[in-house]
């Protein structure tokens, strides 16, 4: 049955109408959740709060779960799925430097635009920082281009690159998952406080 | 109280929420795996199969080959000798074996041409017409009675009989037609114009040129954080 829109049972042009919905409603939640301090945030680098951690890892290793129950009982096809490509070098150097501007910043690019929404200076501030670094990126392409489109590993996953049973998989990362909420509320307990 | 008793199981919230991940995930590593269904559904296949709709006769072909139809795509499933020897016009040989290869799927998985199957009988043009319909193949179609009943239809006719009925006249008309159109001449016709007989027999033409077009994988939506 699924996936919807490339099954053609959801025409492929209200992709962007229900791309709106599902954003409003993910910008709403985690506003109301909190996320749009970048204290918040920021407790996962010190310490002192792991609720983003553990809210993402959840919600990753829930649609994992999912998508294999639906994809076991056939309402869901995982091979149509979108797999987003792999570029060795440009997701690690990307990656890094976004790590950095989520901790001095506070915000991750969701959470920034929730920030926004409510008036925060210091996210307008982060906002400007990250069009300004879109921009310095755009001019200095033809410079980054061959770390951009280098390195290209095809559309993999680590299910396919470790060769092992999906399922399996899935259940060691449940277990991974579980074992790092506990040892992240340990942490969370020996570091002090912090009142917010 | 009950309130005390909400408290104590709600101080277990997250133990339980991961116990209940757990149980999940443990569930996937041990449901019975079984091969998924590739293609169309039994039923589907069932009664597509039992439908005689896939069968074109052989007066029909020839018919549509006479007009030049360019849509009809033909496609011999007997192996190559037997191809070589002879064949229908324009016909493109795909051995029954390889019918499932790489290379034979554009021919077959298409939906410009109306794809013709046909062998000696129709018995292996069923079978590789069972095997491509399964995969969600269109546009498929048998020849009754393959190049047998071919021949004594289209290439030498039998002339009806006195007591038959007019259209069975008309019939033999028809195939005597086509069967000179396919190069068959006639002892009464060559007296007449003896040019014609040096017709030569098209079957021997270059196999028709098919312009594949390789079918556009569907690209899943792009998405990203």
């Amino acid at each position: 049955m699924g996936p919807l829109i490339p099954n053609e049972l959801i025409p492929f042009e209200w992709s962007s109408i229900i791309a709106i919905i599902i954003g409003i409603c993910f910008g709403f939640i985690l506003e109301a959740s909190g996320f749009s301090s970048s204290r918040k945030l920021a407790g996962v680098f010190y310490g002192y709060d792991f609720a983003v951690f553990k809210v993402f890892f959840t919600a990753a290793v829930v649609s994992l779960i999912g998508l294999f129950y639906m994809d076991y009982l056939g309402y869901v096809d995982m091979s149509m799925l979108y797999i987003h490509p792999t570029y060795t070098w440009a997701a690690i150097i990307g990656g890094a430097i976004m790590g950095i501007g989520f901790v001095t910043g506070g915000f991750c690019p969701g959470t920034t635009l929730t920030a926004v929404a409510i008036g925060k200076i210091d996210a307008i501030v982060n906002v400007l920082g990250i069009m300004f670094g879109v921009f310095v990126f755009s001019e200095l392409f033809t410079f980054f281009e061959p770390i951009y489109n280098g390195y290209f590993q095809g559309n993999i996953t680590l299910v396919d690159t470790l060769g092992i049973n999906p399922y399996w998989f899935v259940f060691i990362m449940t277990l991974v998952a579980i074992i790092m909420f506990a040892v992240s509320d340990v942490i969370r307990k020996r570091v002090k406080k912090v009142f917010y | 109280m009950v309130n005390r008793k909400l408290v104590k199981f709600l101080s277990l919230r997250y133990k339980i929420l991961a116990l209940i991940f757990i149980v999940l995930a443990g569930g996937l590593v041990l449901l019975p795996k079984y091969e998924k269904q590739e293609g169309i559904s039994p039923e589907d296949l069932l009664s597509n199969s039992i439908s005689p709709e896939r069968y074109i006769t052989t007066d029909e072909l020839a018919d549509r080959i006479i007009n030049q139809d360019p849509t009809l795509l033909l496609i011999d499933v007997r192996d190559e000798n037997n191809y070589k020897k002879y064949s229908l016009t324009d016909a493109i040989n795909i051995p029954l074996k390889k019918i499932l290869d790489e290379d034979s799927e554009p021919y077959l998985n298409q939906d410009e041409y109306d794809v013709v199957l046909f062998s000696n009988d129709n018995f292996y043009s069923d079978q590789a017409w069972i095997l491509c319909t399964r995969l969600g193949y269109k546009n498929l179609h048998v020849l009754k009675g393959g190049i047998n009943t071919w021949y004594n239809t289209i290439i030498n006719p039998m002339k009806p009989t006195e007591n038959m009925a007019s259209n069975q006249f008309d019939l033999y008309a028809f195939r005597k037609a086509a069967s000179m159109y396919f190069g068959v001449a006639y002892p009464d016709k060559i007296k007449k114009k003896p040019t014609i007989i040096k017709r030569v027999s098209t079957s021997k033409a270059a196999p028709k040129k098919v312009i594949v077009k390789k079918k556009k994988k569907k690209m899943p939506v792009e998405g990203g954080c």
